[in-house]
């Protein structure tokens, strides 16, 4: 591999993860308090057309993020509403947002940009940033990337300090561990969960916001295409901790980014593989074959305060 | 076990025995409550309870199971609101809207179940709920290593909890409650589920805490733990205070006679209701009982929780065809865990046991009732039955195949014979097809026998707990059926914390205590208070 | 979900909320149509063209319904087990991938007395049952949640289908030049499902009898049957149904096998009645729409039948409704998502609480 194809690997594997990134934070902080949210993919595509329809009926890209994560605060309210107030099923809940979503979506495309499919919309330039952008070779490709992505460290950062710095932190791990006790210790189960789920519900349209508006700039049906599923995986594939959950994000995109490189190295390896290699780290992790899984302990299961 | 240790702090000088006149209980008291009485539906739990709690004393109370320990301490904690009568806290008159009122108000209470999450360290344990912001934990594990060192509760900060000891969980939730600084703190029988050198160093902990002036109550079952500790004692019995006494080493007679309340076993009626099926004598019955295999051997059976710890140790006993033996002992000791081995649940970590002649140490639930065990279990609601199963589905739910014909149920032959049971056990239903769940607590019982009694080549029967929560009626009846099972045949085991309904029943006793069988008695009430010591911990 | 006795008190709310939820969802959906400023009764006559509007019509509705309900059957009957099945889609794929696989042996074709179909259907079944089954061996084995298991292995099995076809090492048809489509060759004729009017005007093939028989089936054995009792046993109360013997850890695995299993055969019909040759995304949404059918059911067959007509009609209705009204079949989409959540919302009012 040359040099060049490498950092163009480099830089797409850290384009394709961001949104991965985003989304998996978020949905390892609902996890840790307990809350399987499924509907991450629904949030994603929402803050995906909301910010493609605000940069588009604008023209600011930033009026367009604004749109994207205004538009998902309902949504997680009503994913908060029916699985901490009404105890609905977390899954079934998560599911039929979804596909409310793809089909709300796809409605309000087809109204709004008619038959013009794929319309180029007003998105975000990419940025290069002083001192790495000079880098040669290396800073061109991989550095000069969509603020977005950058974004993406300090989100980390703020997640790993909230849950290991924090009593918040704490708080929140053992409401998805021991919510009784939590409630004992004079803290509300409810809130938390509410919380945990509205904050999911913004980084995961922040991730959908970097795929329309920051990534390609244009809005496509369902073109989450299963990515707030793959944050999923990769928050099970991390075992559910962060420093892991960031690496699998990474190693999704690597796989993802490897499909277009293979073929240009001439490299003959099976696309669907790669295409699967998220699903099947995942399902190996998960099945107890390698290692001790830490899932939360009351994980998808709904709370009754006494 | 050290016995007659005088307690090392604020020796309590002055104090007569006997009970103090109650005008004069309550003055400079730290906390007291007059004529508190609480009402669950029909229920007195308590009544008209008066006693006071005094800094730097360590104050035990005393009672069987369903004395009314835990309702009282629950009150205080403000987690039940008394329904009659006072509380005083520092003199002003206290009356929590809840536990957390209650802590702030400088009361705290370790729990029987420790409240903690298994997941996190100590300290985080120590600091959930205490802020939301940045902690620093170097600042708690420093206070928590004052705590450890002034109270002698060793504790390793940033070990998770999920890998301690259940001792040294406990000195987790204790150092939780220390924390808060609190002026009276209360133990809910917490060496229940201790090992001996873990109770030894409790003592002296408490000793410790009372020592810097803090009330501490102990609810405990264990003499041995009253005598070390404890500066007074209050012995509560169906939720009254039944005596105090301030020097408890030279009253432990007086105290267990108080306890298993002596007074009612003279009069013979010890338990209502149990009058009412005529009892067999033992003698009559032990002409008739075969002389062949035994209805259960148990031999050495030993079984080690998930923890590792001893749970069931070289236990041993035997029962023969027609004979009822009783397990006695405070609930805690193995029993459970006995239970589970013998329902087919749980395998024992060594020993083996046999129900006639066939070896049931690795078998199924299926094999043991194949091979003539009923079990009626401590937990019918997890073990016995689902609730949202019909009645009559629940009285054949392990005999569903003899009802089926190629496969399928034939309903009206459930329908028949689950009504004949419910004539002849006498269940109490609108029809067969009730919820399960729907029934009262002596029907269920009565379903569940009514299924474990009448299974073919019945051979033993277990019996756990099995009037717990019944009304005097349904005791009666159950107690009627146990006899009915002896008088064809079976062995029964009865494992029951309510030493009265032993003796009215068993026709020999065994005590159990910390996983393991320390004597055996004759069924005799004058057996009754070595009986009550020995499920106390003290030696035969 | 949990599986309730037929004799429940209540059972009648059980049923009226799903149809309150049915009939809400329709109204915003009608609203929907307005607000895109179609005409409603264009709309509604195209949506009836085309979900009963001709034998075709209502063939092709009939085969969707089909898919439905085998999918819908299997995740009630392991939900009677207390098992929540989401792997639908994965199940059909898998089915669909065998079916072909199995349909393009040499020798198969040539099998006298239906062996030539009913062969790949086993296949079928035994590959979707596979997949299901291995869900509840590891939920035994590791204690692996079957709602995460069954999630993974469906998106596994959607790209098994894709590297299958395009790969020529596996099932792609031969390429016989550069615009060869990345698909299975066609099954051979003798075995694919045959048309139950044996007349491609109106396709509806056998599979719709096996559906109902299967239906009907099911509905006895989980009404019925010891087995049926077991299931419901293990679902309510594991402990207590050890304790009565039933093998609880093979009854798990046996509850997903059979749900996969159905899920294989939905893959089959699809494959050897419709298609005749395997696509990538050929399950697409199949999966998920019989498993929100299943939900609907709320534990009863006769449910699953009435979700899986409903869905079956309004997904072919919907279609025609894009093409012949300009009203987007995505509208069909959201009015499903609006079913399943209020319905997922309204088990606070249907389903007693714990303690």
């Amino acid at each position: 591999m040359t040099e060049e194809l490498f950092a163009v690997f480099i830089a797409s594997t850290i384009r394709l993860a961001t949104p991965l990134l985003l989304a998996a934070i978020g949905e390892l902080l609902s996890e840790k308090a307990g809350v399987l949210n499924m509907s991450i993919e629904g949030m994603m595509l929402t803050g995906a057309f909301a910010a493609a329809t605000g940069a588009a009926l604008s023209g600011s890209p930033m009026i367009g993020l604004v749109c994207g994560m205004v538009a998902v605060i309902p949504l997680s309210l009503l994913q908060a509403f029916l699985t901490n107030t009404l105890r609905a099923n977390q899954i079934v809940t998560g599911l039929g947002i979804n596909i409310l979503v793809l089909g709300g979506t796809t409605l309000g495309y087809r109204e709004l940009f008619g038959a013009r499919s794929r319309e180029v919309i007003p998105g975000f330039d990419k940025w290069d940033p002083p001192l790495l952008g000079d880098i040669p070779v290396v800073g061109e490709t991989i550095f000069e990337q969509v603020w977005l992505v950058y974004l993406t460290l300090p989100v980390a950062l703020l997640a790993w300090y909230v849950l290991t710095r924090t009593g918040l932190g704490v708080a929140i791990k053992a409401a998805g561990a021991a919510p009784r006790t939590v409630q004992n210790s004079g803290l509300s189960v409810t809130l938390i969960r509410y919380g945990v789920t509205l904050v999911t519900g913004l980084l995961a349209a922040l991730g959908g916001i970097f795929l329309s508006i920051g990534d390609i700039h244009t809005f496509t049906e369902g073109m989450t295409n299963g990515a707030g599923y793959l944050a999923i995986a990769a928050v099970i594939f991390g075992n559910w901790r962060l420093g892991q959950t960031i690496i699998a994000c990474l190693v999704f995109g690597a796989a993802t980014a490897l499909q277009f490189q293979l073929p240009a190295l001439g490299i003959n390896a099976p696309n669907a593989l790669l295409i699967m290699m998220p699903y099947l780290l995942a399902f190996i992790a998960v099945s107890g074959l390698v290692g001790r899984q830490s899932a939360p302990k009351t994980l998808a299961q709904p709370y009754w305060p006494r | 076990m050290t016995v007659g240790i005088a307690p090392e702090a604020a020796a309590p000088a002055g104090m007569t025995g006997g009970r103090a006149p109650e005008g004069d209980m309550s003055v400079g008291a730290r906390f007291a409550m007059q004529g508190v009485g609480k009402r669950f539906g029909s229920f007195d739990a308590l009544a008209d309870v008066s006693i006071a709690f005094h800094g730097g004393e360590v104050h035990c109370l005393l009672g069987e199971n369903g004395a009314g320990k835990s309702t009282l301490c629950n009150m205080i904690f403000g987690v039940h609101r008394p329904s009659a009568g006072s509380m005083q806290l520092e003199g002003a008159a206290y009356a929590p809207d809840g536990p957390r009122d209650a802590l702030e108000q400088g009361i705290a209470m370790v729990h029987q179940h420790f409240s903690l999450v298994n997941e996190l360290t100590v300290v985080d344990n120590l600091l959930l709920g205490r802020t939301l912001g940045r902690v620093d934990r170097t600042a708690y594990a420093a206070r928590m290593a004052e705590l450890s060192e002034l109270y002698g509760l060793a504790l390793e900060p940033y070990r998770t909890v999920g890998d301690l000891s259940i001792g040294e969980r406990q000195r987790v939730e204790i150092v939780k409650c220390l924390m808060l600084e609190p002026t009276l703190l209360i133990l809910d029988e917490p060496t229940a589920v201790l090992l001996p050198d873990e109770i030894k160093a409790l003592m002296e902990t408490c000793s410790r805490v009372a020592a810097q002036g803090t009330a501490v109550v102990l609810v405990t079952h264990k003499l041995a733990e009253i005598k070390q500790v404890a500066h007074r004692v209050s012995v509560l019995r169906a939720g009254r205070i039944v005596t105090t006494s301030d020097n408890a080493a030279d009253d432990i007679d007086r105290l267990v006679g108080a306890m298993i309340g002596r007074d009612a076993l003279a009069e013979g009626e010890a338990i209502p209701g149990l009058s009412a099926a005529p009892r067999q004598s033992a003698k009559s019955r032990a002409a008739a009982q075969a002389t062949g295999d035994l209805a259960l051997m148990v031999d050495g059976v030993s079984f080690a929780d998930a923890t590792g710890a001893k749970r069931l140790d070289n236990v041993t006993l035997t029962v023969r065809p027609g004979e009822i033996v009783g397990i006695a002992g405070v609930e805690g000791n193995g029993q459970s865990e006995l239970g589970a081995i013998l329902a087919g649940l749980a395998r024992p970590s060594a020993g083996r046991w046999f129900a006639g002649n066939s070896e049931l140490t690795q078998a199924s639930p299926k094999q043991i009732t194949a091979a003539g065990v009923g079990i009626v279990p401590e937990d019918r609601h997890l073990v016995a039955a689902a609730d949202d199963m019909t009645l009559a589905e629940t009285i054949l739910n392990n005999r569903m195949r003899l009802h089926a014909r190629f496969g399928l149920i034939d309903r009206r032959s459930v329908t028949r014979e689950a009504e004949g049971l419910i004539d002849r056990f006498d269940i109490r239903t609108a029809g067969s097809d009730v919820r399960f769940g729907s029934l009262s607590g002596g029907n269920q019982q009565k379903a569940v026998l009514a299924r474990e009694l009448t299974m073919p080549g019945l051979r033993f029967l277990l019996a756990a707990q099995p009037t717990r929560g019944l009304d005097v009626g349904a005791v009666a009846a159950v107690y009627g059926l146990i006899r009915d099972a002896c008088t064809q045949g079976a062995g029964v085991l009865l494992i029951s914390s309510e030493l009265d309904e032993i003796l009215a029943v068993a026709d020999r006793v065994l005590v159990i205590y910390r996983g393991g069988i320390v004597n055996e008695r004759p069924a005799d009430p004058a057996h009754k208070e070595a009986i009550g010591a020995m499920m106390a911990g003290q030696k035969p | 979900m949990t599986a309730r006795s037929l004799k429940m008190p209540g059972a009648h709310m059980s049923a009226l909320i799903p149809l309150l939820a049915v009939l809400a969802a329709f109204a915003v959906g009608l609203l929907l149509i307005v607000a895109t400023g179609a005409s409603l009764g264009q709309a509604l006559s195209a949506f009836s063209q085309g979900a009963f509007g001709s034998s075709y019509a209502i063939s092709v509705s009939l085969n969707r319904a089909t898919v439905y309900a085998l999918v819908g059957i299997g995740f009630v009957l392991s939900a009677r087990a207390g098992l929540t099945n989401v792997g639908g889609e994965g199940q059909i794929a898998m089915g669909g991938i065998a079916a072909t696989a199995v349909a393009l042996q040499p020798g198969i074709a040539d099998l006298p007395l239906g062996l030539a179909v009913i062969i790949p259907v086993l296949a079928a079944c035994l590959a979707g049952g596979l997949w299901g089954g291995l869900a509840g061996f590891l939920k035994v084995r590791a204690g692996t949640n079957e709602v995460i298991s069954t999630l993974l292995l469906s998106f596994i099995a959607i790209w098994l289908v894709y590297w299958c076809v395009q790969s020529v090492d596996l099932l792609r048809q031969p390429m016989s030049s550069g615009t060869t489509l990345p698909e299975s060759s066609t099954v051979p004729e003798s075995t694919m499902l045959p048309l139950l009017t044996g007349s491609y005007a109106s396709p509806v093939t056998v599979g719709v009898v096996i559906a109902v028989v299967l239906a009907l089936v099911a509905a006895v054995v989980l009404s019925r049957s010891t087995f049926g009792f077991d299931l419901r046993f293990v679902g309510l109360n594991p402990v207590a149904a050890a304790r009565a013997g039933i093998p609880v850890e093979r009854m798990t695995i046996l509850a997903l096998f059979l749900a996969g299993a159905l899920g294989g055969l939905a893959g089959a019909a699809m494959l050897l009645g419709e298609q005749h040759s395997l696509k990538t995304g050929f399950s697409s949404g199949y999966g998920f729409d019989g498993l929100v059918v299943g939900l609907l059911a709320r534990g009863r067959i006769s449910g699953v039948i009435a979700g899986a007509l409903l869905f079956g009609f309004l997904r072919s209705g919907g279609i025609t409704m894009e093409m012949a009204a300009g009203v987007p079949t995505a509208l069909v989409q959201v009015v499903q998502g609006l079913i399943v959540v209020a319905i997922a919302g309204a088990a606070y009012w249907m389903d007693r609480r714990p303690g």
